[in-house]
């Protein structure tokens, strides 16, 4: 009886490690975040893989729980950002400036999206900032800036509502990337800088 | 010590076995709650259903682009023996139909530049019987959105 119950302790305590390093290593757990990804461009973070056979089991696991339906790369590259340029985490507290110049690709948008992998629960109606809105600032979107902020700024013309989205995150699609972006993507992309402004309770 | 030998390789094998079992079946498991959900939310098998736009309150699957309109259909070769014909009607604008399979993998993509689409996919096109084909317009303003529901009426998902 002795001997049966330290095999079915030891089981249940295989089975516990088995599960939980499963969960986390596949970015599984409830508290788990993002699609990570081993290319890194300025702080964002993206795999080519996503939507492809090629993807390795935990990367298709992570990518089903945070980002199901994903197209494969020839289609469209995504990266996922979680802290402004100093590094700091991103937080609905405070203020961010939003920048970049010309992407390579057709299309490209920047969105924000809470810890649950969804669009914050809010009405503004400024979810994200897209190669449509940059056009409408500067010739083919060569220079352009939006706020991300919880509260809508004096100057609406490039605006990112973080209000009610607390920890967030930033997801930049590319749509129809251009020639050589799969193959030399650090040296094709010019990825969006996000610098941090000012946050609720700073001296002012 | 030596008493314990059996039981820690008890230990470490259904940990294995755990690990592997999950981590394998979770995209299968995650994509059949995911094609169920969509289901009950109104997406036919075998029928396009254009979604609403995308915005806090109509959300149902993770990340989805408030630029994008996404009409959704289900296939399922057990109910479409002789294969399913799909067509996305044209738009004006950046468009592509997508074809998921149970593993979560976009098997196929065809980009619309402004033109109709139309294939036919039978069992043996798929890597799986069950899956997703999922139709992206551009259309970050009202405005491409009602443009949107006008092209999305003449997209086909059907059981041949």
């Amino acid at each position: 009886m002795k001997r049966a119950l330290t095999y079915l302790a030891f089981a249940i305590l295989g089975i516990g490690i088995g599960a939980y390093s499963a969960l986390t290593m596949a970015g599984l757990l409830p508290g788990d975040r993002r699609t990570q990804g081993p290319i890194e461009i300025n702080n964002w973070y993206g795999d080519f893989a996503m939507g492809s056979e090629d993807a390795s089991p935990y990367f298709r696991a992570r990518i089903a729980r945070h980002g199901l339906l994903a197209l494969a790369n020839t289609e469209a590259v995504y990266f996922t950002r979680t802290v402004d340029d100093s590094g700091q985490p991103f937080t609905e507290d405070c203020m961010y400036q939003l920048s970049g110049g010309a992407m390579p690709a057709r299309w490209w948008s920047v969105t924000l999206y809470n810890a649950q992998n969804f669009l914050p629960d809010n009405t503004d109606s400024a979810l994200s900032f897209d190669a449509s809105r940059a056009d409408m600032q500067s010739d083919n979107g060569s220079g352009w800036s939006a706020v991300i902020s919880p509260a809508k700024p004096a100057d609406d013309t490039g605006w990112i509502s973080s209000k009610a989205s607390e920890a967030f995150d930033l997801t930049l699609r590319l749509y129809v990337p251009n020639d050589g972006v799969l193959e030399d993507p650090e040296g094709m992309i010019d990825a969006p800088s996000v610098k941090r402004l000012q946050c609720s309770g700073d001296a002012s | 010590m030596k008493r314990l030998a059996g039981p820690i390789a008890c230990s470490i094998i259904l940990a294995l076995a755990t690990h592997a079992g999950i981590v394998y079946f979770a995209p299968s498991f995650i994509m059949d709650r995911a094609y169920t959900m969509i289901g009950e939310r109104g997406t036919p098998v075998h029928g396009f259903q254009l979604a609403p736009q995308m915005r806090p309150d109509t959300q149902s699957v993770v990340r989805p682009s408030p630029d994008l309109a996404y009409s959704g259909c289900r296939f399922d070769f057990g109910q479409a023996a002789n294969g399913i014909r799909v067509k996305m009607a044209a738009y004006e604008g950046y468009s592509s139909l997508s074809f998921f399979d149970a593993q979560t993998n976009n098997f196929r993509t065809i980009r619309g530049n402004g033109e109709p689409q139309e294939i036919t996919l039978t069992a043996k096109d798929a890597p799986s019987a069950k899956g997703i084909i999922l139709i992206r317009r551009l259309a970050p303003t009202d405005a491409d959105y009602a443009r949107v529901i006008e092209a999305a009426q003449n997209d086909i998902c059907e059981a041949l």
